[in-house]
């Protein structure tokens, strides 16, 4: 069996030989052997495909010269696998008449080296056997069916969970353009196969490394017109696909979530959540249960928010007042915090468990809460919260544990649009920690700290890990705590004032999550947007106050 | 605070506020620049080092100044094909670093990732990118670009396509080195010749285009010479002159001011005493704001950069007969070209033929191509001895380029270095 990478590769030439060949799709959990041999800043799908190759007994890999990564990827692999037929097929990014040609003169090559490797031969006649087979069977796949909410998905090469989220959620796929999804385009022309295959093969939807990718934008806008939302997937160090991104959004008229993968299992939550929330914010309702917890009677509804560091419960009436609430530590296991802060909260309130009639989880953990009856997204969660507290406010910025997010309101409350920070520790709750444990403070002393600094320091490095020993090198060099603690409050601001910009920064602002109770930050990020930020007695409960509202939706 | 330094914050700050203005100041000060590097002496640089300097100050602040004098190009574009129109070839690379000259890049930067840029993507890259996204740039009337040696090149040339209405032309460089890639490219390069003669209503001279091979013929058989000197003189130099001399042999190869200033060079580091330290052979970019490496090897007596393989990444002569072939051979066989181990083995000659005492290869942050092959060049250096030291960091934003962490590592390779060689002292 061949594996292969790229839809410019001739994959029918090696399959008329009688060859087995398979897409390579990692899925990997570490990327232990491409950090050892290639380095940790290259694209995670090359990694993968390290990974995987070197795991498995592929008789070779067919690659193309498609990206910097993928030509690393074949030095380092036919370093390390000098016996298998490691092949790097040189694709022309241009796709006129001199790339066709050279195209064809490389494919030519390349059988000639194959069947020299494996002593198979390529036949031109059963070649375009197989290609009248194939296109016969493409034209009678039958077209799709019309209605219900749809998304398009476009961008760089995904594997195939993007897609099963949506179709398990009732999604229906409206197009899918990147490189994986995309149905093959098979050219015949009679008296020239291989001229007629190369130019098909080349005539495929440009992907961004071809000279040809200048007309994808007119594109997507036209298939953009046959779906409600589209998916911009890009893949972490694979920087071709943020250019599409950044000038697709300004001329789009459709709603675009950016989703970036890295080919690892463990990505999936995070894509579930970004997604989901797209899909509520395109005007799916939630996904809903049969399940009842309580009397239909029961006057309270609870909303829970399994966060990474805190654990928040709110529990509210019918006239959306709030009886009580609570915030516990999540420990290592969210169910357990869950049980803990259903009791503590009941307890407040003074009901029983049978007084609430429905309960919605929200939350990285919100999967894991085993009584709630649904589960929404934070990023609803906390537009619904915020808009509860304060209708003015257009833009959340929210800070928690291990991720932040800016998201943008409508008038109505509606969350129109959200950028979440990427898979890195920098601007969140938890670097505001590892930092108080460098300075020897605890993190509630951090932020008054911050406020009571003379001078100004810097904390340049963009990596929380950089970032710590910046922090190290200043304490070395006996500057102040506190203005040391001011520098990184104006370091988590400057995050997240990008992401606030990225969804327009409409006034009026409000900050939720539990940084926002830390004064140093709240006033750096107020000097970097340059006003106000609305901020309420019990920030970390907004989300949770969303969810009792979600709830409260399934009682009226 | 200097008169330089306050004009610098001064310039930061109007960019920032109205940056058509901003631009106007930028170009104001490279001119002045220009001026300080040629009349003002630079105490503990080589000479030739300080003309260099002032001879790529002169080509940034000369060009801006016209707006029909120049290209915007990339590193590996065919300056010498510009050059047959008058026209200069400023690489976007360059140009970011220009504009790091006034602190602007993290600004930059900021801009480009804000508007959805991967923050992942080469530094340089997003400086100018986020520099066109600010509104400050000044546009010129053509661009060309090639797919060598990155995959940022042809994107963001598209993205400054739609994003200022910069026309480009995109030469694919083939993978592989033989007859049907040299003729690929060679119909690439004729058909760009062709445009901006019409882009610029000039004539294309092909005896011209021989005149400059020949001159850029003569320049690299000097060159050579001068890095064979450099090997036993003393020739103060700083990290940065390194990327001046990258400069010249990239967007002024074939001219004739870049030749003599190659020809003083080979007269004036005779005069210098000899050289008894360690020779680094450098590998890839120069983050030449980073302290530490100006502390170590800024006029450092005992640790000279001597070569870097970003300057001489080509190094055979040019058949001026067939000036086409000859210089999409020149760029099919370049060493950032083709595999990985083509790169490690041209490093490996070139590490020898300057009796390099030790290489240090510099992961710029988003360069993909480079970082990938580190650690093959790692082995191919192990195979001959020469011991090499893999620096991560960043060419242009500070941020992603932590001190204390390339110091610790700078150091200890340092102290190997020395311990080697009392090692083989006492052995003697």
């Amino acid at each position: 069996m061949l594996g292969y990478i790229c839809k410019y590769a001739p994959v029918e030439i090696f399959e008329s030989m009688g060859v087995d060949m398979e897409r390579i799709e990692p899925e990997v959990t570490n990327f232990s052997q491409a950090d050892m041999r290639m380095h940790p800043n290259v694209c995670s799908f090359a990694k993968g495909v390290l990974e995987d190759v070197l795991s498995k007994d592929y008789e070779g890999v067919i690659l193309t010269t498609c990206c910097d990564s993928i030509r690393r990827l074949y030095d380092v692999l036919k370093a390390q696998l000098p016996d298998r037929f490691i092949y790097m097929l040189d694709t022309p990014r241009i796709t006129k008449d001199a790339g066709i040609r050279l195209y064809e003169e490389r494919i030519r090559e390349m059988v000639a080296t194959y069947e020299a490797f494996s002593g198979k031969t390529f036949d031109e006649g059963r070649f375009l056997q197989l290609l009248r087979e194939k296109k016969a069977q493409s034209s009678e796949e039958s077209a799709q069916e019309k209605g219900g909410l749809s998304v398009g998905i476009a961008g760089a090469r995904a594997n195939k969970n993007i897609k099963k989220i949506l179709e398990e959620r009732g999604v229906r796929v409206a197009f899918d353009l990147t490189c994986t999804g995309l149905t093959r385009k098979l050219l015949i022309e009679e008296d020239q196969v291989m001229t007629g295959y190369v130019r098909g093969l080349l005539s495929q939807f440009p992907c961004m490394r071809m000279e040809a990718a200048a007309g994808r934008d007119q594109l997507i806008l036209k298939y953009g017109e046959s779906a409600d939302g589209i998916i911009y997937h890009t893949v972490q160090f694979c920087d071709n696909y943020s250019y599409e991104y950044a000038w697709l959004k300004g001329i789009i008229r459709r709603p675009l979530l950016l989703l970036e993968t890295d080919y690892t299992k463990q990505s999936y939550g995070q894509i579930l959540t970004r997604i989901e929330a797209f899909l509520e914010s395109l005007g799916q309702n939630p996904k809903l249960t049969n399940k009842k917890t309580g009397g239909n009677d029961a006057m309270y509804v609870m909303g829970i928010d399994s966060g990474s560091t805190s654990t928040n419960a709110v529990i509210m009436d019918r006239n959306r007042e709030i009886q009580a609430f609570s915030v516990v530590r999540t420990g290592a296991k969210s169910g357990q915090s869950a049980q803990k802060i259903l009791e503590e909260v009941l307890d407040k309130a003074g009901l029983k468990r049978e007084d609430i009639s429905w309960i919605v989880s929200t939350g990285y953990g919100r999967v894991s809460i085993p009584f709630a009856d649904e589960n929404v997204t934070e990023i609803s969660c906390h537009g619904r919260g915020a808009h509860y507290f304060n209708p003015k406010v257009r833009t959340i910025l929210d800070i928690g544990g291990q991720d932040s997010k800016a998201i943008h309101l409508n008038e109505a409350g509606e969350v129109t649009d959200f950028v979440m920070n990427d898979k890195c520790a920098a601007g969140t709750g938890r670097f505001l920690e590892m930092i108080a444990r460098s300075l020897e403070m605890d993190i509630s002393e951090l932020g008054p700290a911050a406020l009571q600094s003379t001078e100004y320091i810097e904390i340049t490095s963009m990596c929380s890990v950089f970032a710590e020993s910046e922090v190290i090198s200043l304490i070395a060099q006996n500057k102040e705590k506190a203005d040391i603690a001011a520098g990184v409050c104006r370091s988590i601001a400057g995050k997240s004032y990008s992401l606030m910009k990225r969804v327009g920064l409409e006034p009026e602002f409000m900050m939720t999550g539990g940084v926002a109770k830390n004064p140093g930050v709240a006033r750096a990020v107020e000097e970097k947007i340059g006003a106000k930020l609305y901020i309420c007695p019990e920030p970390e409960i907004v989300g949770a106050v969303g969810a009792a509202l979600y709830a409260l939706d399934q009682i009226k | 605070m200097s008169i330089a330094d306050r004009y610098i914050n001064y310039v930061n700050q109007e960019v920032k506020k109205d940056p058509q203005k901003g631009w106007d100041h930028m170009v104001l000060g490279f001119s002045a620049n220009k001026w300080r590097s040629r009349l003002l002496p630079r105490p503990g640089l080589a000479r030739g080092y300080q003309k260099l300097e002032a001879l790529m100050m002169s080509l940034v602040a000369d060009s801006l100044s016209h707006k029909n004098r120049y290209v915007w190009g990339n590193i590996f574009a065919p300056c010498e094909i510009m050059e047959c129109f008058g026209l200069s070839t400023l690489s976007i690379e360059c140009l970011s670093c220009y504009f790091s000259g006034y602190h602007l890049e993290d600004y930059f930067i900021d801009s480009a990732q804000n508007s959805g840029i991967a923050p992942t993507l080469c530094s340089y890259h997003k400086t100018f990118v986020g520099a066109v996204e600010s509104g400050v740039l000044r546009r010129p009337e053509y661009a060309v670009t090639t797919s060598l040696s990155c995959d940022g090149n042809l994107n963001t040339f598209r993205y400054l396509e739609k994003k200022a209405g910069v026309p480009f032309t995109f030469l694919d460089v083939p993978y592989r080195d033989d007859p049907a890639s040299v003729d690929y490219l060679a119909g690439q390069l004729r058909e760009l010749a062709d445009t901006l003669s019409s882009v610029f209503g000039q004539p294309f001279d092909e005896e011209r285009l021989r005149r400059i091979l020949q001159v850029e013929n003569e320049t690299r058989r000097d060159l050579m010479t001068f890095l064979e000197l450099e090997k036993t003189h003393f020739y103060p130099g700083e990290i940065i002159s390194q990327l001046y001399l990258m400069m010249g042999t990239h967007l002024l190869m074939g001219t004739e001011k870049f030749r003599d200033l190659v020809k003083f060079l080979i007269e004036d580091i005779k005069t210098y005493p000899e050289f008894t330290g360690k020779r680094i052979l450098w590998v890839h970019l120069l983050p030449f704001y980073q302290e530490t490496l100006r502390k170590y090897f800024n006029g450092n007596p005992k640790y000279q950069v001597i070569a870097s393989d970003i300057v001489l990444d080509y190094a055979d002569e040019l058949d001026e007969s067939d000036p086409f072939r000859a210089l999409a051979l020149k760029t099919i066989r370049n060493i950032y070209n083709g595999s990985y181990h083509y790169k490690a083995e041209a490093i490996g000659l070139l590490a020898q033929e300057m009796d390099a005492d030790a290489v240090i290869h510099f992961c710029h942050w988003g360069c993909k191509q480079a970082s990938g092959g580190s650690i093959l060049l790692k082995e191919k250096m192990k195979e001959l001895n020469i011991p090499m030291l893999i620096l991560d960091g960043d060419g242009i934003d500070k941020r992603n380029s932590h001190d204390g962490q390339i110091k610790t590592r700078l150091e200890a390779f340092l102290e190997i270095l020395e311990s080697e060689e009392h090692r083989q002292e006492e052995t003697c």
